[in-house]
């Protein structure tokens, strides 16, 4: 059967659906074919048709009942089913076997799994990352179909997708998906290829560093920075990466020390070390920090304490001297975290030397110094902490954290109160004051933390949990044994209310009335103070009734009316609440919105589940 | 004893959200009691939710292929994550106390005998009383549905003699009232149709590259015009006229086949074992419904079935998405419609039971070995205009190879070839996947094929969509 020349016809009743069957009549292209279907019509009957189909189309013979549609239709339809049957099945060209590089996965998942899944990482919107997270936690990227979408997720545009596939869904498959990896990969892409490129360098062993110092030398930016990085546990490449330190581009430069870091060789170290001559101090300075070589770490030592010498001889040459800040502080940034003799007594020259390297360094050296004696831990450091807190409150901190660790707790409250108890009275000092009310806070972030905890919704839903804030303190056997005693009068004395409950102790007087005056000064029971307050009686063991009757009128406090939720152990107390209380609360609830009223209602529901109990009991 | 699978309570559910809760809840451990009944056949439990009090959730096993689950919940959705949940419980192997029935569920299991019994008493009595037909309103019918046709194919010529080229948004828009009347004539398979030629016209970026489709499309309607005509005629002439159970032309018309009618004409068949080869669901805009659509192997005669459920847009939030399915699936009564190859058939019970690894591998003797043959039978029933014109079947594959034009071609033991291709109607791909199997995996395999007819190449090619090997079933869709 020719099916050429049925394609032929096709093509031309396309046209005429197209143009409309309007302008069949006497269509001459299909009269130019007819005689062929003529021809063939005397063998074939199917061509007979279709030969007078197009008789009828194009040279009706009643022209008075032709509709052109009608003819136009029926040869359509006769010439679809007959193509229909033309259908050529056999393939193009000569055949060779299938390249195929197998993964162990299998097709377990069903439909409705897997299309979550699927739908996640080709849509855009919301709560795909959790849908994305949770199917690669239940392992269902072992699933064969998951493949290629995971290695897309690498170009998703929420970059989270992508990263947590490169992070984590890739490298599971091992070193299985490598060869689609680099099948993919073009060293000339951007971030999508350098991700490509991490996964490939994460999980493809030996065989893949060649591929990778390729991109390294050719690549993109991108992709040569995460190439470079790729290189650096792998010591042979040191020559090369020697050579990108004196690359054209900085992010290239700065790829290339950071992974001379990793290796540490000589020659590495020796590089890093050059480059603090030049330019690249910068850069060479952050990877030389994460470079725990000893040898680099004695020469910087050596520099800053030569620069520190040289001090007094810059200090009237203005260039000079901020060459030489500039050189200190690109030496303590590589510094940071090492620990050595030669650079705890550079640390102690220039504390002794406050006044002069405050105005020459500023702050940088100093700060350094502090944190590097905090870290220390001997009492000859602390010593020269305790001089930096004489010359700056800033220092205070470091000061007494080391203090506090190092000294016993009456030494402790010598140094900080007694000894210096005149001059913390000077209230009209408003220098004293505020490094009072520094102090107290020192104090209280050693004792008082605000940690986030959850509870369940037990006035809305019982499966869901909301994480409220609550407040913790110090328990009470610690702060007999870490702390002097003498310490709560001189806190009431100073008017610190948070420190006073921390350090209360049950029958001391003084400081419950204190706290009694305090809450009942507290109006909005959104402030925290309330929460430490009571916690404060609780631990002076302060009469339950009382502590009830304060949390009662601060309920009934007109104020609150705003207040969205109760938190951590002001909510805890409410459960605890008697039902004595029960009317009191009916009273007030109206005045709430928001969570607290919900919550209010649920203890007030509570109290009336209890007290049927009660009376259950009672009349049994 | 409760014999049932992790996969099959998945079935149960009505979509993945629900599987999700319900597991959720085994894994917060929210159940506080978990009973079983002395003789087995109850699950029953408390399960904590949002109320005051706790629900009360139970499996109701007495017909082990028709499990009843119950919950006091307010969930509208059925079955709701706590019943599920507790099945959860069940496979994941939780202990069960032995507990007495409760008694509302003794109460409710009488109700539900007697009604069974209503029923097997009616079943006997009234030997299905002699359906009642109403002539008169089924000559209205008829005759308004043969004016539809009329109005159909009056608009269509119209459209044929103007030119698709001229077919603008005002043209467009006439369609769409035109789609709406259809309903009015009661031909639901009308509306769909050319609901799918205005949406083929309208949502083409490219008209050119739709127009070889419009022009098929067209073929079809007139082809059901044409045959519909005629069957109508003939039905109006005599009213009593028994349904067409040999065609697909009732589905054409819209009609929704009852399980009675197909019974009535001999399409029951009993005692049936399926097995799923391939799942796949889908969204069809012409229909205004979801379609889930399952590819099932009679194991005795080798036949490839199909399964059809439609949800249409407006409900399909209620109900249950089709999933796929791994297990082996008895069937006591398999009614099967009318059609050619892949017939769609509907069942009402069935039990599942997990599937053996030989079973698998015994299914491959139902493989056909000569492509020659399926592709003169393909070709047969594409033929005609208003068959499924994508026909699946189950070939026997000797090798996979590919052309120097890059196609994938699988080849039969006599060296006969036939070129793979993906279908941009499903919208998956299965062709790259290839590339991750196996050697062994694409040599002397069974592959479940969906062939398609390309109306602009002229190439019939097919799309792959399961891999049989051995005892393993490698699914390239769902």
């Amino acid at each position: 059967m020719s099916t050429a020349l049925l394609q032929e016809l096709h093509q031309e009743l396309r046209r005429l659906y197209i143009a409309g069957s309007d302008l069949a009549l006497g269509d001459y292209r299909l009269k130019r074919i007819l005689p062929q279907f003529q021809q063939l019509g005397e063998r074939s009957p199917i061509f007979k048709r279709l030969g007078e189909g197009i008789t009828a189309l194009i040279e009706p013979a009643d022209t008075q009942s032709y509709q052109s549609a009608e003819q136009l239709q029926d040869l359509g339809l006769l010439l679809t089913s007959v193509l229909r049957t033309q259908g050529t099945t056999a393939p193009q060209g000569d055949l060779r076997s299938i390249p195929n590089r197998p993964v162990s996965l299998s097709t377990y998942l069903s439909y409705r799994k897997l299309a979550a899944v699927e739908e996640a990482l080709s849509t855009t919107g919301s709560n795909r990352y959790e849908v994305v997270v949770q199917a690669f936690e239940e392992g269902m990227f072992r699933d064969l179909r998951l493949l290629d979408p995971a290695v897309r997720a690498l170009q998703d545009p929420y970059s989270e997708i992508a990263e947590f596939a490169m992070q984590k869904i890739l490298p599971a498959y091992g070193a299985e998906v490598v060869p689609y990896l680099i099948d993919g990969f073009n060293p000339m892409g951007g971030r999508v290829e350098s991700r490509k490129l991490h996964v490939i360098g994460q999980v493809g062993g030996e065989e893949v560093l060649d591929l990778i110092f390729q991109a390294a030398e050719s690549g993109s930016e991108e992709v040569r920075v995460t190439a470079i990085r790729l290189l650096a546990p792998h010591s042979s490449y040191e020559p090369a990466l020697l050579s990108w330190t004196k690359d054209k581009k900085k992010s290239i430069r700065e790829a290339a020390y950071q992974a001379l870091a990793t290796i540490k060789t000589d020659t590495a170290v020796e590089r890093i070390y050059e480059a603090f001559a030049g330019k690249d101090i910068e850069i060479a300075a952050e990877a030389a920090a994460k470079c725990n070589a000893e040898e680099l770490t004695v020469r910087f030592v050596r520099d800053l304490s030569t620069e520190i010498q040289q001090a007094p001889v810059y200090k009237d040459d203005k260039k000079k001297a901020e060459a030489s800040c500039i050189k200190m502080k690109h030496y303590l940034t590589a510094l940071e975290g090492k620990r050595s003799d030669a650079l705890y007594e550079v640390f102690a020259e220039v504390t002794r030397q406050y006044a002069f390297f405050i105005s020459y360094a500023g702050l940088d050296l100093l700060d350094a110094a502090a944190y590097y004696f905090e870290q220390d831990n001997s009492l000859d450091a602390l010593k020269n902490l305790h001089i930096l807190e004489q010359h700056n409150t800033r220092y205070l901190s470091h000061a007494f954290r080391s203090s506090f660790r190092q000294l016993t707790p009456s030494q402790l409250y010598e140094h900080y109160v007694h000894s210096v108890r005149n001059k913390w009275k000077m209230k009209t000092n408003k220098e004293t004051q505020k490094k009072l009310q520094q102090f107290i806070s020192i104090i209280e972030q050693q004792v008082i933390s605000y940690p986030y905890q959850s509870y369940a919704n037990l006035w809305s839903s019982q499966e869901e949990t909301s994480l409220l804030r609550k407040v913790e303190l110090m328990p009470a056997e610690q702060v007999a044994q870490q702390w002097d005693v003498r310490w709560l009068d001189w806190l009431i004395e100073v008017d610190a209310a948070h420190l006073v409950c921390v350090f209360t102790r049950p029958g001391h007087t003084v400081s419950q009335s204190f706290m009694v005056e305090k809450l009942q000064g507290m109006k909005e029971l959104r402030h925290q103070s309330i929460e430490v307050l009571l916690l404060g009686l609780e631990r002076a063991e302060v009469d339950v009734s009382i502590r009830w009757e304060m949390l009662m009128n601060l309920l009934e406090h007109k104020r609150n009316s705003s207040f969205y939720v109760f938190e951590g152990h002001l909510l805890e107390y409410l459960y605890q609440l008697p039902f004595a209380f029960q009317d009191r609360l009916a009273a007030i609830m109206p005045n709430y919105r928001y969570t607290a009223r919900e919550q209010l209602q649920y203890v007030w529901n509570t109290m009336e589940d209890k007290k049927q109990e009660a009376y259950a009991i009672d009349s049994v | 004893m409760i014999e049932i699978t992790s996969s099959y309570v998945d079935s149960l559910a009505s979509n993945n959200a629900a599987m999700k809760n319900a597991q959720g809840l085994v894994k917060k451990r929210s159940f506080v009691q978990l009973n079983q009944s002395e003789d087995g056949t109850l699950l029953f439990a408390e399960c904590k939710g949002s109320g005051s009090s706790n629900y009360q959730c139970s499996a109701d096993f007495i017909q082990p292929d028709k499990p009843i689950l119950r919950c006091s919940c307010p969930s509208r959705q059925l079955p709701c994550k706590h019943a599920l949940g507790l099945l959860y419980a069940y496979v994941g192997g939780e202990a069960f106390t032995s507990a007495a029935v409760p008694d509302d569920i003794t109460a409710k299991r009488e109700k539900a005998e007697k009604r069974e019994e209503q029923k097997l008493k009616q079943a006997v009595d009234g030997e299905p009383k002699p359906k009642k037909v109403n002539k008169t309103a089924l000559k209205k019918k008829i005759q308004s549905q043969l004016e539809g046709l009329d109005v159909l194919e009056k608009f269509i010529q119209s459209l044929v003699r103007n030119g698709l080229g001229t077919i603008d948004k005002k043209v467009i828009k006439t369609m769409q009232e035109h789609v709406k009347q259809m309903g009015n004539y009661y031909l639901t398979g009308a509306q769909t149709e050319l609901r799918r030629l205005t949406l083929l016209l309208s949502e083409a970026e490219d008209r050119e590259q739709v127009y070889t489709d419009v022009v098929e499309q067209l073929a079809i309607m007139h082809a059901f015009i044409k045959k519909g005509r005629t069957y109508l005629t003939n039905k109006l002439a005599d009213p009593a006229l028994a349904l067409d159970h040999e065609s697909t032309i009732e589905e054409w018309l819209g009609h929704a086949w009852q399980l009675t009618d197909l019974k009535e004409y001999g399409l029951m068949k009993e005692q049936a074992e399926l097995v799923q080869l391939a799942f796949v669901s889908y969204d069809d805009p012409a229909r205004q419904e979801y379609v889930d659509e399952g590819f099932w192997l009679e194991q005795d005669s080798g036949e490839i079935h199909r399964t059809l459920q439609y949800r249409p847009y407006k409900a399909a939030k209620l109900m249950r998405e089709e999933d796929s399915f791994f297990d082996a699936t008895r069937i006591p009564s398999l009614y099967r419609y009318p059609g050619d190859a892949n017939r769609r058939v509907r069942w009402e019970e069935m039990a599942a039971r997990p599937l053996d690894p030989h079973e698998v591998a015994r299914m491959s003797i139902h493989a056909q070995r000569s492509y020659a043959d399926v592709i003169k039978k393909v070709k047969n029933q594409l033929k005609n205009p208003l068959s499924d014109a994508n026909p699946v079947v189950l070939l026997h594959v000797a090798e996979v190879l590919l052309s120097s034009q890059d196609e994938v071609v699988i080849t039969d033991e006599a060296g006969q070839h036939l070129v793979l291709q993906d279908q941009a109607t499903a919208g998956h791909r299965a062709l790259p996947l290839l590339t991750h199997l196996s050697a062994s995996q694409l040599e002397d395999v069974s592959m479940l094929v969906r062939f398609e007819h390309d109306m602009d190449t002229g190439r019939l090619t097919a799309m792959p969509l399961t891999i049989l090997k051995d005892a393993e079933m490698i699914r390239l869709l769902y």
